[in-house]
This record gives structure tokens, C-alpha cells and sequence, in this order.
């Protein structure tokens, strides 16, 4: 099973949301990290089907996914960024609904329902409007939807936004639990969500892919980008100026700061066995 | 300040205030004209009748308008007179009227004079008769006391006629005056103000729950003066809200009164003047009377929206809190109306709130209950109550805003909501993607309501009208068609001889006895019976011989164009189909189209506003088979809106048109005579419908394409509304000619454009193709925005269109 993209182009007017970008997804979870406006959610709308391309292919199997139509969408799961639902509907009727929309028998709709409501712990307000819902509980309403019919290709646009720790750890190992043999594409800037459970990390600027590596790969690529040192209050501003600055913290009764990029202050000690994705994260992406 | 702006300043609180006043104006200019501005418009029945008991004519009567615009004349020509002599003056030409207006030749301005006189007499009548109801108050009082029954003055009956007579021995010499009452008796009489002024409270009342939906709640009880001063501010804004209100509900009531019923008139005279008061024992003039009447209505209004707040406000779901209220109110209204009143629980049936809303009838009736055996008149208890109840229900408003906490208890009626939906959600999860549209449609978008208020509406339409019939030889004329109906035989013709014979013999009769009574041989009343006999026979024979060149035209006809020549009563037909139902036709089609619009108007937006296309789009069954589904619904919504419409305007002509007419050839209809298809009538009706649902379910389609656009709920109900209606109601109703090609209701009505004078089947059929073409149009958009690919979502003709969702605009 391969999703795979060529050359695709969103513009929006003079505005490129996204730039060429190819790519082969096999089956995995694929963590899509990028800033706001890096051209993640254009991806998976485009993936969806729900904007048109300026240019470029989509393939599904080797077949676009436009000439696929409604056989692409059968086995496609998709949770938007925004908190769309009919807040008039229960939970219950609403994933009936969903999964009538996916043409997924009743009967079988039925059992999937059940279990996802148990996953998403939902079951004791699947009676419940979605009107009275909190929006973690939206949150997870959407992703039970989306997980409903067994998808093959799984898009999670910031899926665990909304949810408390608790919360994020159960749909994390949920969504980790269910990878194998299918495609899950994560977008996210919450760089925990995707640390653990991502097979593949994309990182996203500007509407380009800048890097996609497994997490120990791009943990690795930036071994020598990392440094620790201390830095009075005062300095600090001085030193955001000059260097990407990452977590300022406490240590030994003195203000630390950590450092990442390619230029880095001729003090400070080096630390490859604590690099986190954060590091990753500002490296690639930060400004 | 602040409080008053946000309210104020929110465009749906204010369109649906100004939809409420509109209405309230429109329906009570309706009522008025319906109740024939309160005149008995019948004249004394006449004309020649050859047959007996085959069917009746309807009742002569002349224009409302008219006739209460002489009923003025002659008030203004006889108000200033004595009594006793306006009376008599008016009895005399009501008698010399009586004569005239029963025969065939009277002038419509003599028919008119005696509508008019005939209104006025019973005015008179009832002031004449006053002095009289008042000692017979006095009198009753004595006699009452002298039965044994009663004369017990310590129990309440004793005392109660005590007190009647007492109250209304003050208006003993009260000098009452003619004028025109119509304004007041109508403000009293229209009761749909009091319940538009209580939605219009309820409105406002939960525009101050506004921040229990936004969430806002939490935010505003935790502020320096998001409780106390909140809460009294309220309270003030609603009772300046009361004040408005009532200015502009009633007052509109009261100008449009004074407008129609001769304007403010004498407004010193005694109050008891209007008959509708004559039981209001106080001595106020006119003027005086409506200026409290206005005051307390504004108490009572206060007091109403005091009650409403702080029902809705005691529960915490906004949703709930309706239900609560909802409640509270039919609970009222029900020991309003259905307890009767010798109940001992009669306390809480004139006690009761719907006494406040429904305010006029304290000055309408008189009446006093029982409270442990004292006679208490309602209106002195309500008015003596309105402040402390006032107080109390601010009070407690004030209490519940400082507090309810907005994070607080246990959520009992949400319990009881989940174990409701637990119940239907069995029922929902069985639906299949059309039943779930049925149901967001019916339920969700609350088409239910439309649906009922259509039935209702329908239910007080006119779909008939009288047919003049001028002569008395067309009177005959259909009489004798009614005999001959049926398909046109030489045995029809041989009926007519012989019927022409029979009539003939009479007219001979008439000569041998005219000169039998000429010689002598006669005497005149059995001359008489012959005068008689021979003047019907003359009527009969003009109007057999109508029948006869009807009947020998349609055989013509029919062998002209190959249809079976059948003799049919077309009154009926023509009193639903004529161009003199013109109006009901409008009526009817306006119905049918509003009914439509706001059934599907929602149907789209629903879905942008929901923010859920994007997750539509994204699914198997999520474009082209959910948007088939809405156009399926679209269908059904035409096909109920024509059964619910239509199917009436086919009871009005089954009650009518005689059951073996429905097979006659339908162009053997006067109307009919170039219609191409060689049908029954029941045939044309048939095909009538099925035109009018299909340009239903085009207009419905257009509507979606709205919906689409609009994106937005209010916005696509208002757009759908706007573009489909508002052109049809420029031309038919405000006779605007320039809006004529965009007259929906033109094609929906149908029947007009197959008039031959407008261009008979052609002009249905241009319009049908022109309505069709849009809404062919309207469903490739609606699929192209739906559609993938090359042709993808929301991508129309290669540009981005404006109604792209907004999670896809950048």
C-alpha cells in the first residue's frame, strides 16, 4: 500500500501554500510537524480532496485518488483541524450517521461504534449532544468518526488538541496500537504527540518539506546542533538575538539556557545523549 | 447603557422584533377585513329559483370596505341627532331599502345604504337599551335579595349582587353617545397581539441568557458587575422593553384602527359608549379608558416578562430553561381556559398569568369571585396585584442573576434530556442517509414547525369565490344545466324540447286565462297564479336557451377538435379556477412557495455552518449520494407543500363539482377550450399538480443553491426567501408589473397562464421551461461544487467561488 505525491502545488493566488512536494507514504504512522501556515492542513485537504491542486499528482496504489473518487474515500479516515459536528446530534447518532456515510453497514457500524466509544471514552455520554460537549470531548468524537470503517489511510489534523495529558496519552497509544498495515499521517505542532508513535517524521516550512527522517535519524542530524550553557538574565535577550534559543532553565542556583543551529556560542557544553525532538523541531523550523 | 446597546444592537433580536410587529399589523388588517369590519354584510335574499332543493346560491352580500366606509356616512349623518329619532329615521329607510335591494335591478349604492342602516340600527339599539340594563341591575338586586335562596346578605351570592349593584349604580345617567367604535372594539378583540407582545418579551428575556450559550457565563458572574447591577440593569431594560413594546404593538393596533374605522372619533365620550365595555362599571371617558388600558398593559407586560426571565433564568441550560418556561405557560393557559368558572379553584383560572397577557378581558367582563365568601372583582384584584407581583418577580430575577452559579449543581433535566435521546437515538441509528436528511430537515432545522404552520394556514385560505351570477335568467340557466349535465346526445336536445314545451304550454296557459280574465270568467287570484307561472316560464325559457346554444357550441367544438361534447356546471371550476380567484390563487401559491423555501432553506447552510463539509467531502457517500438525498428531500418538500395546498384547493372543488364532471373531457371547460391534450378533467387536474410540483421541486432546488451560497443559516433563510418570494410579492400583491418575469408564483399558480387571454398553453410551458432551466442550472452547481477532480469541491468554472467554505479560505 503507497500514497504517494509528486510534484504537488497548492497556490492560492501569488501565495504558495505548497511548493512540489514529493513523497511515498508507506504503511506507519507519519508525524507531520511544521509551524502554523507551514502548508500541513493545505496537505491533507488536498489529500481529502477537499481543495483543488494547482498542480502535481496524488496516487493511490498507483492510481490518482481524483479517478479513485469515492473508492479512495472508502478507505480514507479523515479528522479536521476544526471542530465541525452537528451539535444537535448525540455522539451515538452522529458516528451512525458518519458511518452511513461511509457506507459501512449498520450492523457492522454498530460493533465499531461500540468500540470506539470505549476507546475514546465516550461511552457514558454517547447520549449525549455534541452541543454540550467540551472541546476535548468534540476532539474525540471526531477522531472515533474518523476511525470508523477501518480506514487504510488515516489523516489526523492535530487530533490531540483539546485533550488533557491523560487524554493525549490514551488516543496516542490508541492510534500507535492501530498502525500496522495502514498509512496514518499526523499533523501536528505538539512535537510530544508524535515523538513516540511516529515511524516517520516530516517537517514542514514554508509550504516545502525540510527533512523527513525516522525520529532517531533527525535526533541524530542534530547530535552537534545542541548546547547547554549559562546566561544571566540580563544576557538573555542579547542571546535571543544571536542564536536559536530553546528552553531557559534552572540549574545549579543559575539561569540556563539551551542553544540549537549551526552557530553556536564558543562556550557551553554539548549534549548528545539529551537531544529531545524539540531540538528538532527548532533547528528545522525555527525562524 | 452598555447591557441595552448589546441587545439592541443584535441584528436577529431586531429582525425578528420587526418581523413580529409586521406580522401583528398584517394579520390584524386581515382580521379586520375578514370579520367584515365587524358589519353583518348580507342582504335580504331574492332572485328566481325554478327548482327546488338540487343545491343553493350563495348568500347575496356586498364589499366590507365599501360598506363600512357608508356605515360611516350615514353614522356621521345621524350621530348628532336624538336618539329616538336617528332610530326612527333609520328604521324608515331600512324598510323602503328591504324591497329594493331583493330585486335584480337594485344599484349597489342602495345595497350599500342598507348594510349600512341595517349595521346601525342594533348600535342604536344597545344605547337606547342601557339605562334600561342598568335598573334592571337595580332591580334584579332587589328582586334577587327577596328569594330566600339568596337573601342571605352575609353569604357570597348576597353579597356579590350587593356589590354589582352597588358599582354599577354610579353609572346611573351616564350619557352615552353614537360614534365610531370600530378602533377600540377591534384593539379589544384582537387577541394575537397579547400573544406576538409575549414572544416579543420572551425574545428579549432570553437575549439576556445570550451569555449561557456563548459561554460567557462564568466570565460575566465573576466580574464586579456581572451580578447585582447586571441584574438591575435588566430589569430596567426590560421594563423600558415592556414600555416599547406595548407602544408598538398596540399602538399599531390603535392607528391602524383609527385608520380603517373613521378615525379617533370623540374620544371624550362615556366609555361605556362602545357596547364592548358596557360592562366596565367605571366612569371614564373614551380617551380616558385607553390611556389606562395602555399603562397597565405595560405592567402587565412588565410583570409577564419578569416571569418569563426568571423561569428561564432559574435553569441552567438555556435549551432547558425554554422547555421549563414552555411549560409553565401551558400549565396557565390550560387553568385559563379549561377550568370552568363555578370551580373552587376558580382562583387560579382568573388569578393567573394568561389574565395579564390577555388584559382586555378585564374591562370586557365583569365578574367577581370568591374569596372566602367576599366577592373580589378580578379586574381590582389584578390591578392591585400587578405591583407587589412586579416587585416580587424582580426580586427574584435579581436573586437567581447573583446566585445561580454558572459552573454549579446537578444537571437533573440533562439527565432526563439523555435518557430521552437514549430512546431516540435507536430510532436514528436504524435511518439511512435520506431518513437522517428528513430528519435534520424536519427536527433539527425545525421544518416540523413549517410543516404544521403550512397545514394551519391552508386551513384558513380561501380557495373558493362567489360567482356572480347576474340575471336571473343565468340562475336558471345553471339549474337547468345542473339537470342536463352530462355528455351532450341528441336525448339531451329532446330533454331541452320537451323541457322548452312544457314551458311554452305554461306561457299558453298564461294567454287563455289572461283572457278568461279579461272577460270575466276569471277571478284575479287565480289570474294571479298564472302571472306568476307564466313570468317563471318566461325566465326558464331565457335561460334554457343558454343551456341550449352552450350545448349545440361544445358540439361544434367537439367535432371540430375531436372530444366528446359533455354539458358541465362550470361554476364550480370557476369559482377555484376563474380569474375572479385570482387573489386566493396568489394566496395559495405564496403559501406553497414561502412554506418551501423555509422547509429547504436551512438544508445546505446547515452543513457550512456546522463546519462540516469538509468532513463530508471526505467520505464515501458524502457528495454526490448525500447531495441526491437533499434533492430527494427537495421533492418530498414540493410533494407535501402541493398535497398540503393543493389537495385543499381539490377538496374545494370535490364539495362543489358534481362526482360524474371529474370524467367530462376537460376542454369542454369554457377556460379549456385550446388545451392540446384531449384529457379528462380529472385528467387536467392531474397534470396541473404534477406541473406544480415539479416547478416546486425546480424552486426548491434554487432554494439549495441559495442555502449553498449563503453558507450561513439566517443568512440563506433570508437570501432563499428574498430571491424567491419577494418578486412574486411586488407583482401580485403591491401590482408591480416590472417583477412579473420573476414571479414565481406565476408558474406555481399555474392556472392563470392557461387563461386564454395569457397566452394559454404556450405561456405555461415557456415558463415551465425557464423555471426548469434554473433549476436544472442551480443542480449542475450545486453537483459541480460537490464534485472532485478537475471538477473539484467548491470549484466552479475554474475560479474559486465566494461560498468556499471558510476553513478553505486563506
Amino acid at each position: 500500500m503507497k500514497l504517494e505525491l509528486r510534484n504537488l502545488t497548492k497556490k492560492y493566488g501569488n501565495f504558495t501554500a505548497l511548493d512540489r512536494v514529493s513523497i511515498t507514504f508507506t504503511e506507519g504512522v507519519y508525524g507531520i510537524l511544521g509551524a502554523n501556515g507551514a502548508g500541513k492542513s493545505t496537505m491533507m485537504n488536498l489529500l481529502t480532496d477537499n481543495i483543488a491542486r494547482t498542480g502535481g499528482q496524488i496516487l493511490f496504489n498507483g492510481v490518482d485518488i481524483l479517478r479513485l473518487g469515492p473508492r479512495f474515500r472508502r478507505v480514507l479516515g479523515y479528522m479536521p483541524q476544526q471542530q465541525g459536528c452537528y451539535d444537535h446530534m448525540t455522539a451515538q447518532t452522529f458516528l451512525s450517521y458518519m458511518a452511513d456515510l461511509k457506507a459501512i453497514p449498520k450492523r457492522r457500524a454498530s460493533r465499531e461504534i461500540e468500540r470506539l466509544l470505549t476507546v475514546t471514552n465516550l461511552t457514558d455520554v454517547r447520549h449525549k449532544k455534541l452541543g454540550g460537549f467540551s472541546g476535548g470531548m468534540k476532539q474525540r468524537v471526531l477522531l472515533a468518526q474518523a476511525l470508523l470503517g477501518n480506514p487504510k489511510v488515516v489523516i489526523l489534523d492535530e487530533p490531540t488538541a483539546g485533550l488533557d495529558p491523560k487524554e493525549r496519552i490514551r488516543i496516542r497509544n490508541f492510534i500507535s496500537s492501530m498502525s500496522r498495515r495502514r498509512i496514518i499521517l499526523l499533523a501536528t505542532h505538539i512535537v510530544s504527540d508524535i515523538e513516540s508513535i511516529s515511524d516517520e517524521i516530516l517537517m514542514m516550512k514554508r509550504g516545502k518539506v525540510v527533512g523527513l527522517d525516522t525520529p532517531a535519524g533527525l535526533l541524530e542530524s542534530v547530535a552537534s546542533k545542541v548546547k547547554e550553557l549559562p546566561c544571566e538574565p540580563y544576557e538573555l535577550e542579547w542571546m535571543q538575538e544571536r542564536y536559536k534559543v530553546g528552553n531557559v532553565f534552572q540549574r545549579y542556583g543559575e539561569t540556563w539556557i539551551r542553544v540549537v543551529g549551526d552557530k553556536l556560542p564558543p562556550i557551553g557544553e554539548f549534549v548528545p545523549d539529551h537531544l529531545t525532538l524539540e531540538d528538532v523541531y527548532l533547528y528545522y523550523l525555527g525562524e | 447603557m452598555g447591557e441595552l446597546f448589546r441587545i439592541f444592537s443584535n441584528r436577529r433580536l431586531l429582525l425578528f422584533l420587526a418581523l413580529l410587529l409586521a406580522a401583528n399589523g398584517f394579520l390584524f388588517l386581515r382580521e379586520q377585513g375578514e370579520k367584515d369590519y365587524g358589519l353583518d354584510l348580507t342582504l335580504p335574499s331574492g332572485g328566481v329559483v325554478v327548482f327546488d332543493g338540487t343545491f343553493s346560491l350563495p348568500e347575496e352580500t356586498v364589499d366590507g370596505n365599501a360598506a363600512y366606509g357608508r356605515y360611516l356616512e350615514w353614522l356621521d349623518r345621524v350621530k348628532d341627532l336624538p336618539l329616538e329619532e336617528a332610530a326612527a329615521e333609520l328604521e324608515e329607510r331600512k324598510e323602503a331599502l328591504s324591497n329594493r335591494v331583493s330585486s335584480d335591478d337594485a344599484a349597489e349604492e342602495e345595497r350599500l345604504d342598507y348594510v349600512a342602516v341595517n349595521n346601525l340600527l342594533p348600535r342604536i339599539g344597545y344605547l337606547q337599551g342601557y339605562g334600561a340594563y342598568l335598573a334592571l341591575i337595580q332591580e334584579n338586586k332587589e328582586k334577587m335579595l327577596s328569594f330566600s335562596l339568596f337573601n342571605d346578605a352575609g353569604s357570597f351570592s348576597g353579597r356579590n349582587i350587593l356589590k354589582t349593584a352597588e358599582e354599577f349604580e354610579k353609572l346611573e345617567g351616564v350619557k352615552l353617545t353614537l360614534g365610531a367604535d370600530g378602533a377600540v372594539e377591534a384593539l379589544l378583540s384582537f387577541r394575537l397581539t397579547d400573544y406576538l407582545l409575549l414572544t416579543a418579551l420572551l425574545l428579549i428575556c432570553l437575549a439576556f441568557l445570550e451569555e449561557r450559550k456563548t459561554g460567557l457565563w462564568s466570565v460575566i458572574h465573576a466580574t464586579a458587575w456581572g451580578r447585582l447591577r447586571l441584574a438591575i440593569n435588566r430589569a430596567g431594560i426590560l421594563l423600558l422593553s415592556a414600555a416599547w413594546a406595548v407602544t408598538l404593538f398596540y399602538g399599531a393596533d390603535l392607528v391602524l384602527g383609527f385608520s380603517l374605522y373613521g378615525g379617533l372619533g370623540d374620544l371624550g365620550r362615556a366609555v361605556q359608549s362602545v357596547e364592548a365595555l358596557g360592562r366596565l362599571p367605571a366612569l371614564w371617558t373614551v380617551g380616558g379608558f385607553l390611556i389606562r388600558f395602555l399603562l397597565l398593559r405595560i405592567a402587565a407586560a412588565y410583570f409577564t416578562g419578569l416571569l418569563l426571565w426568571l423561569l428561564l433564568s432559574a435553569v441552567s441550560n438555556a435549551k432547558y430553561a425554554i422547555v421549563v418556561a414552555a411549560g409553565a405557560l401551558a400549565a396557565e393557559y390550560g387553568f385559563y381556559t379549561l377550568l370552568p368558572v363555578q370551580s373552587v379553584w376558580n382562583l387560579l383560572k382568573y388569578f393567573n398569568l394568561f389574565t395579564y397577557i390577555s388584559l382586555s378581558d378585564l374591562y370586557t367582563n365583569y365578574l367577581n369571585i370568591d374569596v372566602f365568601g367576599f366577592p373580589l372583582g378580578i379586574r381590582g384584584i389584578s390591578q392591585l396585584a400587578l405591583l407587589p407581583l412586579c416587585l416580587g418577580a424582580a426580586a427574584g430575577c435579581v436573586a437567581v442573576q447573583c446566585r445561580k452559579k454558572p459552573a454549579a449543581g446537578r444537571d437533573l433535566l440533562g439527565r432526563l434530556a439523555m435518557g430521552i435521546n437514549r430512546i431516540t437515538d435507536k430510532g436514528l441509528t436504524r435511518l439511512g442517509l435520506l431518513g437522517m436528511e428528513l430528519h435534520k430537515s424536519l427536527w433539527i432545522q425545525k421544518g416540523i414547525v413549517i410543516a404544521a404552520l403550512l397545514i394551519y394556514v391552508t386551513g384558513t385560505l380561501q380557495y373558493t369565490v362567489s360567482v356572480p351570477i347576474a340575471t336571473a335568467a343565468e340562475r336558471v340557466a345553471r339549474q337547468y344545466t345542473a339537470l342536463f349535465a352530462g355528455e351532450i346526445t341528441p336525448d339531451t336536445f329532446s330533454r331541452m324540447d320537451a323541457a322548452q314545451a312544457e314551458l311554452e304550454e305554461k306561457l299558453a296557459a298564461y294567454e287563455s286565462a289572461k283572457a278568461a280574465y279579461e272577460a270575466g270568467e276569471m277571478d284575479y287570484a287565480q289570474f294571479a297564479e298564472y302571472v306568476q307561472d307564466s313570468s317563471t316560464a318566461k325566465t326558464s325559457l331565457e335561460g334554457l336557451e343558454l343551456v341550449r346554444t352552450r350545448a349545440q357550441e361544445l358540439t361544434t367544438l367537439g367535432s371540430e377538435k375531436g372530444f366528446t361534447p359533455w354539458l358541465l356546471d362550470e361554476i364550480p371550476f370557476e369559482s377555484v379556477y376563474g380569474p375572479g380567484a385570482q387573489n386566493n390563487q396568489h394566496r395559495a401559491a405564496t403559501a406553497a412557495l414561502l412554506a418551501l423555501t423555509l422547509l429547504l432553506a436551512g438544508s445546505m447552510a446547515y452543513e457550512g455552518q456546522s463546519g462540516m463539509t469538509a468532513l463530508l467531502h471526505s467520505t464515501a457517500r458524502g457528495r454526490g449520494a448525500l447531495l441526491r438525498r437533499k434533492l430527494l428531500l427537495a421533492a418530498m418538500a414540493s410533494g407535501f407543500t402541493v398535497g398540503v395546498v393543493y389537495g385543499r384547493e381539490l377538496y374545494a372543488l370535490a364539495t362543489r363539482f358534481s362526482a360524474s364532471a371529474w370524467a367530462a373531457p376537460a376542454r369542454n371547460l369554457s377556460m379549456l377550450p385550446e388545451f392540446p391534450l384531449n384529457c379528462s378533467v380529472a385528467g387536467w387536474l392531474a397534470l396541473l399538480n404534477a406541473y406544480r410540483w415539479f416547478l416546486l421541486f425546480c424552486a426548491g432546488v434554487i432554494t439549495l443553491l441559495f442555502s449553498k451560497l449563503a453558507g450561513r443559516m439566517e443568512r440563506a433563510y433570508l437570501a432563499a426567501t428574498v430571491g424567491l418570494l419577494l418578486p412574486s410579492l411586488l407583482y401580485a400583491y403591491l401590482g408591480v408589473g416590472l417583477f412579473r418575469p420573476l414571479a414565481l408564483i406565476l408558474p406555481v399558480e399555474a392556472v392563470p397562464l392557461l387563461l386564454p387571454e395569457n397566452g394559454a398553453i404556450s405561456s405555461a410551458l415557456l415558463w415551465g421551461w425557464a423555471v426548469a432551466a434554473l433549476g436544472t442550472g442551480s443542480g449542475y452547481l450545486l453537483f459541480q461544487s460537490a464534485g472532485s477532480g478537475a471538477k473539484a469541491p467548491g470549484r466552479l468554472f475554474g475560479r474559486r467561488p465566494r461560498w468556499q467554505p471558510r476553513y478553505l479560505r486563506k
